[in-house]
């Protein structure tokens, strides 16, 4: 028998050649810890309106130009199994809210950052634990206070505007108002009086060329497509609506025919063709005007609609068909057959337009009641029209966050040094060894103001002392003033930079729930990669002290 | 301690302000590349991709795109190349060096540590100035008059074509495509004007069709003894997509007089017929260089035309065919916007002084960001010079002087070594061009502006979501 080589002593005995084992303070935690303040150093940089973008180019070599937090960190493929958690939190922000990804991020990494002095001071990672939670929901519960107003009337575009004017800031600044104007035209268009509103409603339509400013927003919806025959426009559309090709019926099995004589094979193709005349025409007779097909359109078709003066259009997703039968009310028929009354749609206009280099093929509605808008963005580069892209999604999502919960917060900073504050008060009032942790989670309030100070160019620790003594005093709503060079300060409410209520509450959740995940870890196990292209096993956080 | 890893090995990683330094040293790289091609003094570049297969031109967009840039900074410079060619077809090679010119004024404040986003502000707001003084000063001409309106769109096409190789027909080829696009109906559709190369003979004998004209010749029986020519015909379209812009004409051409095989089959419609039947004036068959071509002409309902181009090399004709269709975006720009401004570097002169003197009127940092912005725009005028091996350091002072005395369309004159007024020399383009071209260099810069960190992820295995590769090190470059 061979002579067995005896291993490492101790847990790295037991498991497969290649696998890495830390455990302890030093090496766990503190690397854990280090790994996820690097992360929040680079989204640090994007936050808020001075915030920088960030260039990444991912394993497909697509190159993405953002500085919203949740994309750079899709993009970035982060294998650290720890700062892999600050990076979900952020997700689900995303998910949850929309907006707000940046401020999970770097309250988290300052949370942690701050936790790695309290360990380091001796405080066991439990107490931490425990202070950090009792803060969290301490401060969930004074969050409501800090409520500074409501939104009134969201049916109103001038009141949506200033409302989701910040959140498009933090994004393009600059660009904020006339976007921001965009966003809110087409949300309040689509904001029905139920009070329903579907984020799915409000459509991207990305056309290359001019600049940003030559965006619009349309009523209805705009395809880069062009008209497969020679109508081009018509008004007062009714419109039929076809998932199948817009071709002869075909038959399934497969058939033969078989011809006698020469007058048989003339007759056949006649016979075909005179079918196709008759299906078409009926069309027409039940009124349409406009057939809108999700297959192919065969010549023959073609041939007769434009005949006929049909126009017809194509289109190729079926997301796309069933948003157009929506918008127009039509029903999608599986057949070619003549359509009912009922089963027609309308369109107030319906025109095939040149945009930049691209066709595209507008059906507009006169009213302001569409089903769905669609926000036709231009731009000089791909890049920035993504990114304009990702400003809409914020903005839409931001009334959206408003429709579920009216109530605003201050924004620039100025809720967070709030709550740093009476989370202070409330720290010193405890006893126990909580009391540290409580007061640590106030400080990585600071974390926020300060970053948006510095983006700024302004002495972060000024800032903070001077937004402490102005809510010393009782002004609850004053925050880092954007404008004006040096550290000043203004009064959130007045100049409208407020946030929606929800987007604070569920980001200092899920921050708290991150960094209180990681710091739990204290033993990382990573089995071997397995090479190939086998999808990679999953590493295993073992919490072996629980 | 060993280093620990945040993110995939062989992922690059760099921050800061030598990140943006190096990301603006990038775009002046390309734009050294296409400074030379700007103007009527323009030089070629001449390309070979890694097929072998060579092209020459003059049009910047052509030339970025076959540079095939990796860099991601520079590539941002490509895009808003081809954004250019997309909106209005002509002025790609300004848009390249506006944009690099205006990086390349801001280095130097960068490296002093003024904050980026201020500087982004500042130029949008110079801008959105720069933009609205254009549309101020622009000419528009009146539409009504057919004759004023034809003999401002042949200037812009010669305008347009005089940077290109075929200057030297400029004239010839101005009145074809000013025609060629005439003929086109109310929304111009660019396909419907179809451009085929003949080798052989010379660009005069280059001509226009209005109607179609296609390559391939008959091919039914008998077709041999068939007429070549027929007048007043009705002609039956059979099977045939008629897409003017491919070359795979499936047509089978029947004309009715002749009962080949069963009536008509299958009718469909090509474009321009409506009804089943189509009609034109005149069939002829014709040699043309070494093919034969079908030619329909004079159709009543056309609203297409052909224009086919002679010429020696297969490069030639190639960017002779480039340079028609940027001229053919202008002509149709211009119909659709009809403001006009003067060429040669005067508009940017004038915007620069404009700039300049508005900035002394406000107080601080914007001041010398706007400054700046006004000084980039000289960089056309200069480089006009430059190509033509003029003193531009001469010429400039004398623009600078005379718009200042009010000279408002004063610019380079390339035929003799001095300024005139460009708009009398009948030097125009449509304003379109240069608001276009600013508003796109100038959201290039700021997008360049506001970058400090550029993370590459290593190229992906080729199967999906790659798998090796995991550490615990980061490797991070401040």
């Amino acid at each position: 028998m061979a002579l067995h080589v005896p291993k490492a002593p101790g847990f790295a005995q037991m498991l497969k050649d290649g696998a890495k084992h830390y455990s302890g303070l030093e090496e766990a935690i503190f690397r854990n810890i280090r790994a996820c303040k690097e992360l929040s150093q680079t989204t640090r940089t994007a936050y808020g309106p001075n915030g920088m973008n960030k260039m990444v180019i991912n394993h497909l070599e697509k190159l993405f130009v953002t500085n919203d937090a949740a994309t750079i960190l899709r993009q970035l493929e982060v294998q650290h199994p720890a700062a892999k958690m600050i990076v979900m939190a952020s997700h689900m922000q995303e998910q949850e809210v929309g907006d707000g990804t940046n401020f999970v991020l770097v309250f988290a990494g300052a949370l942690l950052e701050l936790a790695e002095d309290l360990l380091r001071m001796g405080l066991s990672v439990s107490e931490v634990i425990d202070g950090y939670e009792k803060a969290c929901k301490k401060a969930l519960e004074i969050l409501p206070d800090c409520v500074c107003s409501s939104a009134k009337n969201l049916h109103d575009v001038t009141e949506a505007t200033s409302l989701i004017r910040t959140a498009v800031m933090s994004k393009q600044y600059g660009n904020e108002d006339f976007l921001a104007n965009l966003i809110a035209q087409a949300c309040v268009s689509i904001f029905t009086e139920s009070g329903s509103f579907n984020v799915d409603n409000v459509r991207v339509c990305k056309i290359l060329g001019s600049g940003v400013t030559a965006s619009t927003v349309l009523h209805g919806m705009v395809f880069k497509k062009e008209a497969e025959g020679d109508i081009t426009s018509v008004k007062d559309a009714k419109i039929v609506i076809f998932s199948c090709p817009f071709d002869c019926m075909v038959t399934e099995t497969k058939g033969t025919v078989l011809i006698n004589n020469a007058k048989e094979l003339m007759d056949f193709s006649k016979g075909e063709e005179d079918l196709m005349e008759a299906q078409v025409k009926a069309i027409k007779e039940a009124g349409a005007n406009l057939v809108v097909t999700g297959g192919k359109v065969a010549d023959v078709a073609l041939h007769f609609a434009n005949k006929y003066k049909l126009m017809v259009v194509r289109l190729n997703s079926k997301w796309d068909l069933r948003r157009l039968s929506k918008t127009v009310g039509a029903i999608v028929l599986p057949k070619m057959t003549a359509p009912t009354p009922e089963e027609m749609g309308h369109c107030d206009d319906v025109y095939l337009t040149e945009l930049g280099d691209t066709q595209v093929v507008v059906f507009k509605h006169e009213k302001e009641d569409g089903a769905i808008s669609t926000v036709v963005i231009r731009g000089s580069t791909d890049n920035l029209m993504d990114d304009i892209e990702r400003a809409v999604d914020d903005g839409v999502n931001t009334f959206k966050v408003l429709v579920k919960d009216k109530r605003l917060v201050p924004g620039g900073g100025a809720t967070e040094i709030e709550l740093a504050e009476q989370i202070t008060s409330y720290g010193a009032s405890r006893d126990g060894l909580e009391q540290y942790g409580i007061k640590k989670f106030a400080e990585a309030f600071e974390a926020l103001p300060r970053s948006l100070a510095e983006n700024s160019g302004v002495n972060g620790k000024e800032l903070i002392s001077k937004l402490y003594s102005a809510h010393h005093e009782g002004n609850k709503n004053m925050g880092y003033d954007i404008e004006a060079e040096g550290p000043a300060l203004k009064d959130m409410l007045e100049s409208g930079i407020v946030e929606p209520y929800l987007v604070k509450y569920w980001g200092i959740k899920l921050a708290t729930n991150a960094a209180v995940t990681v710091l739990r870890v204290d033993q990382i196990i990573m089995a071997k990669p397995s090479g190939g292209p086998k999808p990679p096993q999953g590493q295993k956080n073992f919490d072996e002290d629980d | 301690m060993l280093p620990f890893i945040l993110l995939k090995e062989g992922t690059d990683t760099s921050q800061g302000i030598p990140q943006l330094i190096s990301n603006i040293n990038a775009c002046q790289v390309i734009s050294e590349a296409v400074r030379t091609t700007l103007g009527p003094r323009g030089m070629d570049k001449l390309m070979v991709d890694s097929r072998g297969k060579a092209t020459i031109s003059n049009d910047g967009a052509t030339i970025l795109k076959l540079l095939d840039v990796v860099h991601p900074a520079a590539k941002t410079l490509v895009d808003i190349a081809r954004s250019q060619d997309a909106e209005v077809g002509d002025g790609t090679t300004s848009v390249t060096l506006l944009a690099a010119e205006f990086l390349k004024q801001l280095k130097s404040y960068v490296e002093d540590g003024l904050h980026p986003q201020t500087i982004i502000r500042a130029f949008r707001t110079a801008t959105n100035l720069a933009v609205s003084k254009t549309k101020e000063i622009a000419v528009s001409v009146k539409k009504d008059d057919k004759q004023e309106q034809r003999k401002l769109l042949e200037k812009c096409a010669a305008t347009a074509l005089n940077s290109k190789l075929i200057a030297g027909q400029k004239d010839f080829f101005a009145k074809m495509v000013v025609d060629a696009v005439m003929s086109l109906d109310e929304l111009l559709p660019l396909k419907m004007i179809g451009i085929k190369k003949v080798q052989g003979g010379a660009l005069e004998d280059s001509q226009l069709i209005s109607g179609v004209a296609f390559k391939k010749t008959f091919s039914y029986a008998g077709f041999e003894m068939q007429p070549k020519r027929y007048e007043n015909l009705k002609i039956a379209l059979l099977n045939v997509e008629l897409e003017l812009k491919a070359e795979k004409d499936n047509a089978e051409v029947r004309v009715k007089s002749v009962e080949a095989c069963g009536g008509s089959i299958q009718t469909s419609v090509g474009a321009m017929t409506e009804d089943t039947l189509g009609q034109c004036e005149l069939f002829e068959e014709v040699q043309i260089g070494g093919e034969r071509y079908n030619l329909f002409k004079g159709c009543p309902k056309a609203k297409t035309c052909t224009i086919i181009l002679r010429g020696g090399a297969e490069q030639f004709t190639e960017e002779t065919e480039r340079s028609l269709h940027d001229a053919i975006m202008i002509v149709r720009r211009a119909i659709k916007n009809d403001s006009i401004v003067a060429g040669g570097g005067a508009i940017e002169m004038e915007l620069s002084k404009y700039l300049r003197d508005y900035s002394r009127t406000i107080p601080g940092k914007q001041q010398l960001l706007i400054g700046a912005y006004a000084k980039a725009l000289e960089i056309i005028p200069r480089q006009l010079c430059d190509n033509a091996g003029f003193d531009a350091t001469n010429i400039l002072n004398k623009l600078r002087a005379k718009h200042a005395q009010g000279g408002t369309w004063y610019g380079v004159d390339i035929n003799n070594e001095d300024i005139t007024d460009n708009f009398v020399a009948c030097v125009w383009e449509p304003s379109i061009v240069r608001i276009n071209a600013l508003t796109a260099a100038s959201e290039a810069a700021c997008l360049i502006l506001s970058v400090d960190e550029t993370i590459k992820n290593p190229r992906g295995s080729v199967d999906g979501p790659p798998g090796g590769g995991r550490g615990r090190g980061r490797a991070h470059a401040h």
